[in-house]
């Protein structure tokens, strides 16, 4: 397909999109629905996602994808709301929007603050989407060169770098709850030879640890739980005034806007990583790189700007390892993984070949979503925060009853209660201790796709390890894998500084 | 009080009458069809159909319900067969529910049902376009000239896929070196990217990539030659009629009625499924999705079941793939 080809379609689908009424009242109610649980602190949009995911298995795939969408970008965005208004970030991801917003909005600029943010924000989406537009079909160009040992790297390397990414402290953390969750993943029948592995004779474990229960557990059940010990105190909201920013507002931090942006996506296609990890470090470049660097924290427009714009860009990046590898490229991500599956959608890099065209409808979807995240947004500013009020104590229980049906929900198995609770309970004790649970899901959710590519690589062999360096993709990322290991080692990082130390001499 | 004793009298016989009647005036009432599947598969769509065309001839509505989950159908199996033998319950099912018994799924043999098979997709061997073989023969001399030389890639061990390549493999006397995939998408896929030679999915699933050259028709896995889109694809069995003993194990979708259900309603349910599989819209429906049409009822229909029911409960328990021994069950080898 060529480029005006693409264009045209492109336009096609969005045409197709708002010229049905009701496929236009699915997007900006799931929008809506996103910034609502953005907003309200303890849901993030990984959990919103993954509710969702549920109520739209006798959906059509498109709307289901406009659903949870919608429901991605409404909730990566509405976090800022919280953040601004009473400091406390509806999500992660809006967190650093907290630093700067919480001092605008004290300073009475409350109104200025949430404008920009959904500006931000929207702007963010629509930059992601290009990029998601332009690097897909580069990827996918590649899409024949993937056989199982690629497969597998590919997988491996998604948890490693999930794992070295997502941790506060120390990578092994991370590497260890990402070989959990690989551990996980091995139980039931192995998917070539039928075997079943560490089933305890248990029949419900013999069609594998499902990725929903474990994925509402590990997120769910620690927020609800924290939250609920928390006793999160709800300030009164401050006054709003004039919402809609100038565009010289805009003009003036181009610049800001179009580093964040390259951050977010950039952040967003590496596997395991998300929104939140986005907005920090576009937020800390931004003050690294700023002439005046004590304004920051002081309600600056730039620390805003590059939070907002990278938390929402993040969405597209995210949307590319997932279309193009069939690697999450978020935690969310994760969740929209399992969801098209669910729809039959696998993605890959065979996915151009058996549906050729689907980058482009979610590429139209994503900057749909975005136009209605930001209409919806200017216009609800003013009444969303009132959720606010309502307090964790009467919220989070229902959250908790959503998280059983949520569950439940997928094949009808009690047994995934079962795998859920136990599990979210495990994982709020390992958040306590410090270890990132992403890598975790992730482990989970790739580790299958590692075993089985590795084993089966070794039958198409028949047992010869070569293609692991004859294969031009395999050895390049053979070579990536071994670099992010060196890298994260503390013997490495003591020869640096060595190194930079002798040099200086 | 008398008076509604009486009254109860009387409403009591009328009804045992009214229930006598409607047994000899099969069908009375709306008829359900539990299917064991999920909504918009293709034993879905195949059933609701057929019912469609059914509940005319009949004169009743046939309402099709998917009751899923458990074990290769067993949850809408025992549901269909916890209702009385009475002709209002149908199971829609698939070839692939034989699996439940020595799954420990369902307790029963498949012995317990009268099937009607609508139809299905048949499996066939096809090749990458850069493999160097024309015929299903130089494949053949290729392989016994060299064991297991040949990628073949099939969906999972102990699919139908897996066991038409087994089949295969046992007719014509040699050995591939079998590589397993999730899904038969997955092995399309690996054709495409060169890991397997030689895949062995359904005419429905390889369909798209025949049109567009990807893929080489070799021979089908069924007794008859096979007319796709004009172009004649050779039975194997031609060449190699030792086939004969292991195939066809083809994709076998239909319904089945429990087997103690009176002869009468048998024989009206077979007419009405007769008359449906001649409708116009289930004919397109099978040409559409490559299937080749059946229409089977009766004993010819219970004995390709027996022979699915043997292979693949042997199979699954030869590959330890099965819970249950298939001797204990009385499956016959």
């Amino acid at each position: 397909m060529d480029i005006g080809q693409q264009f045209g379609s492109f336009f096609a689908n969005i045409f197709s999109i708002i010229s049905n009424p009701t496929l236009l009242l699915v997007l900006f109610g799931s929008t809506l629905m996103g910034i609502i649980f953005g907003a309200l602190p303890g849901l993030t949009a990984t959990l919103g996602v993954a509710l969702l995911t549920t109520l739209t298995y006798s959906m059509s795939t498109e709307s289901a994808m406009i659903a949870l969408m919608g429901i991605y970008v409404g909730a990566v965005y509405g976090g800022s709301y919280g953040s601004i208004m009473i400091n406390i970030p509806g999500t992660a991801a809006a967190a650093a929007t907290a630093l700067e917003g919480y001092p605008m909005a004290l300073r009475g600029e409350a109104g200025k603050a949430l404008g920009l943010t959904t500006t931000s924000s929207a702007i963010g989406t629509a930059i992601g989407m290009f990029f998601l537009v332009i690097f897909t079909p580069v990827i996918a160009a590649l899409a024949l060169q993937f056989t199982s040992f690629e497969f597998f790297l590919l997988a491996f390397f998604g948890i490693l770098i999930s794992g070295s990414i997502s941790c506060p402290d120390t990578v092994q953390k991370g590497w260890i709850t990402g070989f959990l969750g690989l551990f996980l993943a091995m139980v039931g029948r192995d998917p070539l030879q039928v075997y079943p592995r560490f089933t305890l004779g248990m029949m419900q474990l013999e069609s594998g640890i499902e990725v929903v229960p474990v994925l509402i557990g590990a997120f769910g059940i620690p927020q609800i739980i924290q939250v609920l010990k928390d006793r999160q105190v709800v300030a009164e909201p401050a006054k709003l005034d004039r919402v809609l920013p100038s565009f010289k507002t805009i003009s003036r931090n181009i610049k800001h806007i179009f580093r964040s942006a390259l951050i977010g996506v950039g952040i967003g296609a590496v596997p395991g990583i998300g929104e939140d990890i986005a907005a920090w470090v576009s937020y800390g470049t931004a003050k690294k790189t700023s002439k005046n660097p004590e304004k920051f924290g002081t309600g600056c427009e730039e620390g805003i700007i590059a939070s907002e714009v990278a938390n929402n860009a993040c969405i597209g990046g995210a949307m590319i390892p997932l279309l193009s590898m069939g690697i999450p490229g978020s935690p969310p991500a994760a969740m929209l993984l399992g969801a098209l599956m669910l729809h039959g959608v696998a993605p890959g890099p065979m996915l151009e070949i058996e549906q050729p065209g689907f980058t482009l409808k979610i590429s139209a979807i994503l900057l749909l979503a975005s136009f209605a995240m930001w209409v919806v947004g200017i216009l609800l500013a003013k009444q969303v925060v009132k959720l606010l009020r309502v307090p964790p104590a009467l919220f989070m229980p229902v959250v908790a009853v959503l998280c059983l049906i949520g569950s439940y929900a997928l094949g009808l198995k009690v047994f995934n209660l079962y795998l859920m609770i136990p599990m979210g309970i495990l994982t709020y004790y390992l958040t306590g201790m410090g270890y990132p649970i992403p890598p975790l899901v992730i482990g989970v959710i790739l580790g299958t796709m590692a075993d089985a590519n590795l084993r089966r690589g070794l039958m198409v062999s028949q047992g010869s390890l070569a293609p692991f360096f004859s294969r031009p993709v395999a050895l390049i990322l053979l070579i990536v894998i071994v670099l992010t290991f060196i890298t994260n080692m503390g013997f490495y990082k003591k020869l640096m500084t060595n190194l930079k130390g002798r040099l200086k001499k | 009080m008398k008076k509604i004793l009486t009254l109860l009298l009387i409403l009591a016989i009328a009804m045992t009458s009214a229930f006598a009647q409607a047994e000899l005036e099969y069908p009375a009432r709306d008829i359900n069809n539990v299917l064991v599947w999920g909504a918009g598969g293709g034993t879905d769509m195949a059933n609701r159909l057929v019912m469609a065309e059914m509940a005319k001839v009949l004169g009743v509505n046939i309402n099709v319900n998917n009751v899923t989950g458990g074990v290769g159908g067993s949850v809408g199996m025992y549901e269909g067969y916890g209702r009385p033998a009475d002709g209002y319950t149908l199971v829609g099912l698939s070839e692939s529910v034989v699996t439940a018994s020595v799954q420990g799924g369902f307790d029963k043999r498949m012995n317990v049902w009268d099937f009607f098979i609508i139809g299905g997709s048949p499996d066939l061997i096809s090749v990458t376009p850069n493999a160097p073989f024309k015929t299903v023969e130089e494949l053949v001399t290729a392989i016994k000239a060299n064991p297991k030389s040949i990628r073949a890639g099939a969906s999972a061990a102990g699919s139908i896929h897996h066991l038409n390549l087994l089949a295969f493999e046992k007719g014509i006397g040699a050995q591939f070196n079998f590589i397993p995939y999730d899904s038969s998408a997955a092995s399309q896929n690996a054709a495409m990217t060169g890991e397997v030679s030689l895949v062995i999915t359904s005419v429905q699933e390889q369909a798209e990539l025949i049109k567009a050259g990807k893929l080489r028709p070799l021979a089908m896995l069924i007794p008859n030659d096979f007319d796709f889109q004009g172009t004649i694809i050779p039975s194997a069995f031609t060449k190699y009629p030792a086939l004969s003993q292991y195939l066809p194990l083809e994709q076998q979708i239909g319904f089945a009625i429990r087997k103690d259900a009176p002869e009468a309603i048998k024989t009206k349910l077979q007419a009405a499924f007769k008359t449906a599989m001649k409708a116009e819209a289930v004919q397109k429906f099978g040409k559409d999705r490559y299937f080749s049409m059946k229409g089977l009822v009766g004993k010819e229909a219970n004995d390709i079941f027996d022979k699915l029911e043997s292979v693949f409960s042997w199979t699954l328990w030869d590959l330890g793939a099965a819970k249950i021994n298939p001797q204990t069950l009385g499956i016959p080898r």
